[in-house]
């Protein structure tokens, strides 16, 4: 993992020394709200329905063990026991107070941890595949590029006022599972034909109201150049993006006005003034960085352990466990462990300080001290030795942690929602709760196979609707929750936007829906297809006069 | 700041120091209780509860003041819209928390 230096160390201990100096300027009255209310949200702290809500950021989605126990030990002491992980691979507390956050932002120093920039119009926490530098599928790994991307955009001066918030996100693997094309700026780990290392670029992708996938301008941008050519896309964006209405000022706007062409144009012409400027990273630097994300020293172990196979076979939810919830890692005889946060009727995301306590030991104990978070808002054990499996499963089944649904209808991403959010139309939890009760059967869950659903409470989009194979988007209908249904959305490297199949429907309604398109792909599925493909095959005439033949 | 809406009003803010939900009295104190809150149906009358609400934003006691809906549920005034029912009571998913505990919230 990465350490940090003494820059790092002085930088977030003289923010929270700000921070502390601010609130307490705040509180005496020196400050009035208007003139607060940015300071604070450049440290992370929001006000929501019920109280102030503290968004933490996990660089890249990757936490040691003492960090992780460090979010357990805030959660108990500063909040109400719990945190809820997000889509963003971030973390946030629900109930902090304005006077104890900067205590809290102390706590998170000591671990190098902070909220920075996980608010406001610059660049946010980079977010990568959860399995980075773990898993047998990717080219290299991206967390090395990510922390780059942070020490750069970190209090970059140019990039700390954008017409709009902005989001990078990195893969190393083919298989994307960062979400890599709906980001304002993506990247692809490539090898080229002469092995040297570089990234494929896409640029304009974003959800809310005005949902875009991202286009590639630039096929292969040698790593050497990627903080100047990254520097030249923000440029064009940061001159041209629209200030004057914030529904449009997103790059995905700019990227559409301008078409593809242009955009790697003007990129191209920004980036060839500034491209051999001491911009770019020096090599030693470069390798200091990669030096911290050596692979760990794990002794190559048999993928054969006929212990596990065994309790398998006697144990139909421990055999399901190991078939969803596993990745082959890198190294034979290791996998990475997803860590269901979505629990049979539980909040999708949520972890209680007990279970991070759990959760950071395991890691101690079988993961070399490291956990991620992904973006379907799961944890991760990186690099388990196959035959640790049996005893992990048993102390995370005790704990309410051993669901088997990773991948399954059941692992769905939800926002906050009405519950918790000022922004929000409709409640996303209660939806996700209801949808997993009616679908609690491991075998049908198993039999149906891999279905993403994504509900958001509002149009901002941070539960992915339009991503999910099956999204779920809260609106308000006079002054009553109703949810609209659509289909066909991928956050993965087939991304596509999902389509609104028809009228809304009420909190019940809404999980007949999504029983009803489920009844049609089991109907109508080829074989092995999976849910997707049956949708892009038959297209949205089925499904409706399914979900909607009988009104 | 506040819509014109007809109806029954009342005021709904968050504490400065901790965020925790609060609603005008006539007095123009703070109460976690929603039912503690005044109504105000006549123009003048909001108006005058929402100067006293400015007065105690700017005296920095609270933030986020909104003028909203009210009805009466048990004979008590409530908020009207769902939003602000959430506020008054805490998250439906998490009946464990928030004032549908305790005025204090602090259990
Ligand atoms: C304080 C609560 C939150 C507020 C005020 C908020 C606000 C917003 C807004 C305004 C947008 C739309 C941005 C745009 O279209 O320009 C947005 C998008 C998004 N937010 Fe949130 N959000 C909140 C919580 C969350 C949470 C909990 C997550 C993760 C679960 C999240 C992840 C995202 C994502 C992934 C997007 C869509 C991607 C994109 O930026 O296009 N947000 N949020
Ligand atoms: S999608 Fe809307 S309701 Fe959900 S967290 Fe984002 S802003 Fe809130």
């Amino acid at each position: 993992m990465y350490a940090y230096d003494k820059y790092d160390h002085a930088i977030t201990n003289a923010r929270v020394a700000e921070f502390r100096d601010q609130v307490e300027r705040r509180v005496k009255g020196e400050l009035t709200e208007e003139e607060f209310r940015p300071l604070r949200l450049m440290n992370g702290l929001y006000l929501q329905l019920h109280a102030y809500m503290l968004r933490v950021a996990i660089p890249y989605g990757t936490l040691s063990a003492d960090q992780m126990r460090r979010l357990a030990h805030i959660a108990r002491k500063y909040d109400k026991g719990y945190g809820h992980f997000t889509t963003r691979q971030n973390i946030q507390f629900n109930w902090p107070k304005l006077s104890e956050t900067p205590d809290i932002l102390q706590e998170l120093a000591d671990v190098e941890m902070h909220a920075i920039q996980t608010s406001g119009n610059c660049i946010r926490n980079v977010t990568t595949d959860q399995f980075a530098g773990a898993t047998a599928d990717e080219v290299a790994d991206p967390r090395a590029y990510a922390e780059l991307i942070r020490q750069w955009s970190t209090f970059h001066p140019e990039f700390s006022f954008l017409p709009r918030k902005f989001k990078i996100a990195i893969t190393g693997a083919a298989t994307d599972r960062a979400a890599v094309k709906w980001h304002d700026i993506g990247l692809i780990i490539k090898k080229n034909d002469a092995g040297e290392i570089g990234f494929e670029v896409l640029v304009g992708g974003g959800m809310g109201r005005t949902p875009v996938i991202g286009k590639t301008i630039n096929e292969f941008v040698h790593e050497r150049d990627l903080l100047s050519y990254l520097e030249a896309i923000l440029r064009v964006y940061n001159e041209q993006g629209r200030r004057d209405n914030k529904y449009k000022a997103r790059i995905k706007i700019l990227a559409e006005d301008l078409g593809a062409e242009e955009y790697a144009r003007q990129t191209n012409e920004e980036w060839a003034r500034i491209k051999d400027h001491p911009l770019d990273v020096p090599e030693e630097e470069a390798a200091r960085i990669k030096s911290f994300f050596r692979a760990p020293p794990l002794p190559v172990l048999s993928d054969d352990v006929p212990a596990v196979a065994e309790l398998a076979k006697k144990n139909f939810l421990f055999g399901a466990w190991v078939k969803n919830n596993t990745n082959q890692h890198k190294v034979p005889g290791y996998v990475n462990l997803t860590i269901s946060l979505k629990p049979h009727g539980g909040i999708p995301g949520d972890a209680t300080a007990d279970q991070m306590d759990l959760v950071a030991s395991l890691a101690d104990a079988y993961s070399q001290s490291e956990i991620r978070v992904s973006h379907e808002q799961n944890l991760i054990l990186p690099h388990v030795a196959k035959k640790d499996l049996p005893a992990i499963w048993a102390d995370l089944d005790e704990a309410g942690l051993g669901s088997a649904n990773v991948g399954l209808l059941t692992d769905i991403i939800a926002c906050p929602g009405l519950d918790y959010c000022a922004l929000a139309n409709a409640r996303s939890i209660p939806l996700a709760q209801e949808i997993s009760k009616r679908f609690d059967d491991i075998k049908r869950l198993q039999d149906i196979g891999p279905l993403k659903i994504k509900i958001s409470g509002c149009i901002n989009s941070c539960g992915h609707h339009h991503a999910g194979h099956i999204g779920i988007l809260g609106v308000d209908r006079k002054g009553e929750e109703n949810y609209q249904i659509l289909l066909g959305g991928s956050g993965a490297e087939d991304a596509s936007k999902a389509a609104i199949l028809g009228p809304g429907f009420d909190e019940h309604g809404i999980v007949d829906a999504v029983e009803k398109v489920v009844a049609v792909y089991l109907g109508e599925r080829e074989e092995s297809e999976e849910f997707l493909a049956t949708y892009r095959r038959l297209g949205p005439a089925v499904f409706k006069e399914a979900v909607y033949g009988a009104r | 700041m506040a819509k014109k809406i007809t109806g029954p009003q009342m005021i709904v803010a968050n504490l400065l120091l901790d965020g925790r939900v609060v609603f005008m009295r006539a007095d123009g104190s703070w109460s976690p209780v929603a039912g503690d809150a005044a109504m105000a149906e006549e123009d003048a009358d909001v108006e005058a509860l929402s100067a006293l609400a400015q007065k105690s934003a700017a005296a920095n006691e609270v933030l986020s003041v909104e003028v909203i809906e009210a009805t009466t549920r048990d004979g008590k005034p409530f908020p009207a819209h769902m939003k602000f029912a959430m506020q008054a009571k805490g998250p439906s998913v998490r009946t464990d928390l928030g004032y549908q505990v305790s005025p204090t919230w602090e259990q």
